[in-house]
């Protein structure tokens, strides 16, 4: 016990630098975009009326000191640490003064809600599938799952999700395509509220889950026909244990490892996957914030967006680190 | 049990996300509301949804409100409106002002008399006292959208009496009404007896807003996708009431990034008004949906605005400063292809440097026709051409015939106003001499520099749309006439290429006018050799060719003391038109042909080109308010 | 090697299905080279034609010959695909297979720099390239990018089988055999990870490609070259679904999935041949 928890501690500090590296490249990457705000919000304020040189150099001046770009790169990056250890990204340029990390807070829930469901689902469906389909090598029904899996895994997400929208909003119009709830209904603890919500929420997550699904499938099959050439499997199946018993606690367990690792990393890559999805449903969430700042030149905003999702990866990896000794007894602690 | 574990853990955290999604909101409004379908007016805002979604401030630069959410067109007023086409009842709308201004002889004063009766939407009465706060209150903090338009010119500004406004300028300026007038947008009124109270009117949300408009805010999309308006009790204490009630109780704003998602939304009747569609996309719902229609009856169905797409020449660049090279590039496009490949032949063109739209063509297009086809081109080696063909038009009228058969028009007039009056002719040959003339030479591989370089560009274009796809048909004929010319897709084409000069040839516009009138001050006076700055410093809006020239200035400095109203300026308009045919420091193509498609099932009453052009149906326009008070439920008649 | 690839091809049918598919792509995207227009003029051909026998996979709204267009969109597509797939692999079996197998200060000081790699946020990154490179971002730049950005992943699954094949009895029996580790890797490990490189091979070209489109589909790209992404987003930006042309959607689509099949279907008989094991269950299975 007190090994793993030396284990976990090391573990820790291992995140703590990851984070650190992490944002610092994201600090470096909003920094660097060519995309000045300023320039942004001058073009928008002087693009309906008539402004002199003079004037736009007084309102650039105004503008610079305010988001304090007029102090050097590092006094900045100072700046950004000794606020962010204090759990504050400070304020985003295309919202000023309104603090960055608010904007992010409002989009998270959404797309952490909505990816997290569909990610976890399609996981499941996809390894229970691809496991049960790598032992049952002759199931007909499992085969005809690995085409449909085959066939669907190339095709652009994109096209998956636009397809659906076309299908269940214009061919068939059953399904609501934009928005996150009715707009009829108050965001509320109300019933009426988490229904409208699971209903907005229905086309885009399975979107994702078809699009992520045939990925587990096949990479779980191809992990458990691996396993089950394995010397224990077949003592085990020559000794007579229950072949569900082999399935489910030696296979797929043995297989899962991986996949585990995998689905940790496909949950902290939902922060760029989100993007598509947002595009096609008008779904509320970070991606469309991203590329606003992006677009922007909101390095604050870029900054905040890039920080949760460093830390929701590193968080992510962490946590497998400290299940993976748990789950696969070989492996050795320290 | 793990799976089990697994899927529970995850269900939680959406049962916390939600709570915390729902979190955010004050939830005053009632848990649901109806918005009857036959009292609720819906249009497409395309804006993408609200950075800053609880944020109205409209005042504050860069705080992220959106403008065309509703907020401007139903909440905000101020003195005047110029309509882009004809009006309910003449182009020019005294708003907040009860008439016109007035300036004193030099145009160093200016006196707005203001409407009584108008009251707040929180009831309080509308003063000369919000006027002076507005100009004051901006003047004093810089960053506020319009502080430095205010501190530019304004020496004071004082109530003479609740209803009496006076500035003094700090230089004679006729135009100075210009600023509280109404095109896309004007200064707003700020209510001062809601912003005297609050201390620091930067990071004020202004939420909900009050204003002087016909509606109020009902409730909005925390996520800013949304923004849903209700008509205010007492709309006929506003300015608009002079105009009718307006139709619809409930008016709402959708973003909708995704062009198909709006053409998917108004099939399937939840959408009246699309601001803007693909040309595609237009021809298709307006084929399929009975009530769907766009501005023309017919092809080519989309608005002009009063907005002039064209070639933009950085003319602080070598040989872009040469009219010889640019004249050259003119006379190798084939604005037939052009308008072929950008709106699919739906575009209006114009060979002059005024948007062929609104009243223009009246006062332009028509009259200069005749100097238009005598117009002599002299070629440098003493040979003349007549480059303007008057038949452009009629040819790409036969060209879409085969597809869109009786939609198209007939009469020569019709297809002026629809397709334009005519174009250049392309001719390689006269190019060739023009780029011989100015130290060119033709190699095998195309056209070298007189440094013996061979000439080469990028053209900056829209990323998508038709002036994309008008860009890159240009680079392509400029190709093909032997110039390597590479398209580049620009997302920063406004925000920073353009006003910083970071660019050879671009295609966008520099050229807006009021479209009702024919007054060119609203882009030319920015055009003076005053505002020209160096290459690399950032040129301020709209002279992005960074081109001046005496007889320039000297038309501008006589529009400055020349009253709005008076003749006088149609004849400097001319002479303008006419000093841009002989330099062409950019190419005019056409008008900005916008794809509003509205739907008539829930809704009549729409402004309509051949019936009655009182309104811009573009509806980010706020002068698309008026379009409100025409409005009635389908099926009823107007005396219902 | 040559016996062995005309064995496979008589005797495999998923095999010779796998590599006829993958041969007409290839050879497809090879017929770019004799197109009869450049790839990025546009109003060459009368557009919205439906496919016919005159253009055999139509033509779309910009007037371009989709049968030739899409070679070009193939060609680019499936090169930019293969490189980073290949040298992300490369990365990635080093750096996991070192890792698993040498443990230690060598595991947690490369899995350091592998976390680091997992945890940047590689769309903002890509975005910012595209801002600074613009029409500079060619195929090759933007493949070069996405390798160094996508071996992590897969490096730590690499590792984690490497991991387990550590503690096994014929490892052991390896190292008092004398056999160097890079031996131990190359000849003993390497057969049990070849698997899981093929297939995450196939899932790192979909990962890539399928950022590819993403990138293009947003416009963050240099439009004026043809992809799969560009050829979506023009697509999109002409509405192509909703008013008819869909074959301007539905042939890339299908191609795709094609060369897909192709090279999964390579993969799994790639696989079976080099894991003796499964081939013989596969024949123990066959009676």
């Amino acid at each position: 016990m007190r090994s793993y928890a030396f284990f976990a501690l090391k573990r820790l500090i291992q995140l703590a630098v990851v984070v650190f590296a992490g944002t610092s490249a994201a600090f470096l990457v909003a920094h660097f975009s060519p995309i000045s705000p300023v320039e942004t919000i001058i073009g928008r304020v002087s693009g309906q009326s008539s402004f002199s040189p003079a004037a736009i150099e007084s309102l650039r001046a105004t503008l610079t000191e305010l988001f304090g770009f007029d102090e050097p790169l590092w006094q900045q990056y100072l700046n950004f640490w000794s606020r962010f250890i204090r759990g504050d990204l400070g304020p985003s340029l295309i919202a000023f003064p309104t603090p960055a990390m608010e904007l992010v807070m409002r989009a998270l829930p959404w797309t952490v809600g909505l990816l997290t469901v569909a990610i976890v689902l399609a996981w499941l469906l996809g390894n229970i599938l691809g496991g049960l389909a790598g032992y049952y090598q002759n199931s007909r029904l499992l085969k005809g799952f690995g085409v449909i899996a085959i066939g669907i895994q190339p095709i652009p997400y994109y096209i998956t999700a636009f397809l659906m929208v076309v299908l269940f909003g214009y061919i068939w119009p059953v399904m609501p395509i934009s928005g996150g709830f009715a707009m009829e209904i108050r965001p509320a603890w109300t019933l009426d509220f988490i229904l409208t919500v699971l209903w907005h929420a229905l086309l885009p997550a399975a979107s994702l889950v078809l699009a992520g699904i045939g990925t587990w499938f096949l990479g779980m099959r191809a992990l458990v026909s691996n396993i089950v050439t394995e010397d224990y499997v077949t003592y085990a199946e020559l000794a007579g244990v229950r072949r569900g018993t082999i399935v489910g606690g030696y296979v797929i367990r043995n297989a899962l490892v991986p996949q585990l690792t995998a689905l940790a990393m496909a949950l902290g890559g939902i922060f760029s996957g989100t993007i598509i999805t947002e595009q096609v449903f008008s779904y509320p969430g970070l991606g469309t914030l991203l590329i606003r700042a992006v677009n922007g030149g909101d390095s604050g905003l870029v900054l905040a967006v890039s920080c949760v999702a460093v830390i929701a990866v590193a968080a992510a990896i962490f946590v497998i680190d400290l299940l993976h000794p748990l789950l696969d007894p070989r492996v050795k602690v320290g | 049990m793990r799976f089990t574990a697994l899927a529970t853990a995850s269900s939680l955290a959406l049962a916390a996300c939600a709570g915390a999604a729902i979190g955010q909101e004050e939830g005053a409004a009632p848990p649901i509301t109806e918005f009857p379908r036959d009292q609720t007016l819906i249009l497409q805002n395309p804006e993408p949804p609200a950075t800053n979604p609880p944020n109205f401030n409209i005042w504050v630069a860069g705080n992220g409100a959106g403008w065309s959410t509703g907020l401007h067109q139903l909440v905000m007023d101020t003195l005047w409106f110029i309509d882009p086409d004809e009006g309910l009842d003449g182009p020019l709308y005294n708003q907040l002002a009860a008439e016109t201004w007035q300036y004193n002889d030099d145009f160093t004063e200016m006196t707005v008399d203001l409407r009584e009766g108008i009251y707040w939407s929180d009831g309080e009465e509308f003063t000369a006292e919000d006027v002076v706060f507005t100009v004051e209150t901006q003047m004093e903090t810089p960053g506020m959208t319009w502080s430095a338009a205010f501190s530019d010119v304004v020496e004071t500004v004082e109530a003479v009496d609740d209803y009496t406004v006076r500035f003094t300028l700090q230089e004679p300026n006729s135009r100075f009404h210009a600023l509280f007038s109404v095109r896309w947008n004007g200064a707003w009124i700020m209510p001062e007896h809601v912003f005297s109270e609050v201390e620091d009117v930067m990071a004020f949300q202004f939420n909900p807003p009050v204003g002087l408009g016909p509606y109020t805010l009902h409730s909005f999309d925390p996520n800013g996708y949304w923004y849903a308006w209700e008509k205010r009790e007492d709309w006929d204490r506003t300015a608009l009431a002079e105009w009718g009630e307006p139709g619809p109780q409930y008016v709402i704003y959708r973003s909708i990034p995704t062009p198909d998602n709006r053409l998917i939304e108004m099939a399937n009747g939840n959408l009246d008004v699309i601001h803007d569609l693909t040309p595609e996309a237009t021809f298709s719902i307006i084929e399929d949906r009975e009530t769907a229609r766009g501005w023309f009856p017919g092809f080519p169905y989309a608005h002009p605005d009063p907005t002039l797409p064209m070639v933009i020449f950085n003319t602080q660049r070598a040989p872009f400063d040469d009219r010889r090279v640019r004249w050259a590039l003119a006379l190798m496009l084939d604005a037939r292809a052009i308008s072929m490949a950008s709106y699919r032949g739906a575009a209006t063109l114009s060979a002059i440097a005024m948007p062929p739209t609104g009243t223009h063509p009246d006062d332009y297009h028509a009259p200069m026709q005749d100097w238009l086809i005598d117009y002599e081109l002299d070629l440098g080696n003493g040979e003349t051409i007549q480059p303007y063909d008057p038949s452009i038009g009629s040819q790409i009228a036969e060209m879409v015939r085969p597809q869109f058969g009786e939609d198209v028009p007939t009469e020569e007039a019709a297809i002026q106003r629809a397709f334009g009056f005519g174009w250049w002719r392309q001719d390689l040959e006269a190019a060739a001499t023009l780029l011989e003339a100015a130290g060119f030479t033709e190699g095998r591989g195309g056209w070298m520099t007189p440094e013996g370089e061979p000439f080469e560009f990028e053209v900056n274009t829209f990323t998508d749309g038709v002036i994309n796809r008008m860009g890159t048909m240009i680079a392509q004929q400029w190709t093909q006439a032997g110039i390597e010319v590479t398209p580049v897709a620009d997302p920063q084409i406004f925000a920073s290429t353009l006003p910083l000069g970071d660019y050879d040839v671009a295609t966008a516009w520099s050229i807006e006018t009021w479209g009702g009138d024919p007054d060119l001050s609203y882009f030319l006076d920015s055009w003076h050799s005053d505002f020209v700055v160096e290459p690399g410093e950032r040129q301020p809006a709209r002279n992005w060719q960074r081109w001046s020239s005496p007889a320039l200035d000297g038309i501008i400095e006589e529009v400055r003391t020349t009253e709005f109203t008076d003749p006088r300026n149609l004849e400097l308009g001319r002479d303008f038109v006419r000093l841009m045919v002989d330099e062409m420091p950019v190419i005019p193509m056409m008008a900005y042909n916008v794809f509003s498609v509205y739907d008539t099932e829930y809704w009549e009453g729409f402004p309509t080109a051949e019936e009655r052009p009182y309104a811009n149906i573009v509806n980010n326009w706020a002068n698309s308010k008026y379009i409100f008070t025409q409005l009635r439920p389908a099926g009823q008649t107007e005396g219902d | 090697m040559l016996t062995t690839i005309r064995d496979l091809f008589r005797y495999n049918i998923e095999f010779r299905i796998g590599s006829i598919l993958v041969t007409v792509i290839v050879l497809y995207s090879g017929l770019s080279f004799f197109s009869p227009y450049a790839p990025e003029q546009i109003y060459v051909v009368i557009p919205d034609q439906p496919p016919s026998l005159t253009y055999w996979f139509g033509t779309n709204s910009r007037g371009q010959d989709l049968f030739w267009n899409l070679s070009f969109a193939f060609r680019n597509t499936l090169v930019f695909g293969l490189i980073v797939a290949v040298l992300s692999r490369v990365i990635s079996i080093v750096v996991g297979m070192t890792a698993g197998y040498m443990g230690g200060m060598t595991d947690r000081v490369l899995m350091f720099f592998n976390d680091i790699f997992v945890a940047l946020p590689i769309f903002p990154i890509l975005i910012l390239f595209y801002f600074v490179l613009r029409n500079d971002l060619d195929t090759y730049t933007l493949a070069l990018i996405m390798a160094c950005l996508g071996w992590a992943f897969d490096a730590r699954l690499i590792r984690s089988v490497a991991l387990g094949l550590r503690h096994r009895e014929f490892t052991r029996q390896a190292t008092f055999a004398g056999m160097g580790p890079v031996r131990i890797m190359v000849e003993e490990h390497l057969p049990y990870v070849m698997p899981i490189i093929f297939s995450t091979a196939m899932a790192n070209m979909i990962w890539s490609i399928g950022f590819e489109v993403t990138l293009g589909v947003l416009g963050f790209t240099n439009l004026n070259i043809p992809t799969i992404g560009t050829t979506l987003y023009w697509a999109n930006s002409h509405s192509a679904m909703l008013v008819g042309t869909w074959w301007w959607i539905m042939i890339p689509v299908i191609l795709i999935i094609l060369t897909f099949l192709g090279l999964f279907l390579l993969a799994v008989s790639i696989n079976e041949h080099i894991d003796p094991r499964s081939r013989l269950r596969r024949m123990g299975g066959a009676e």
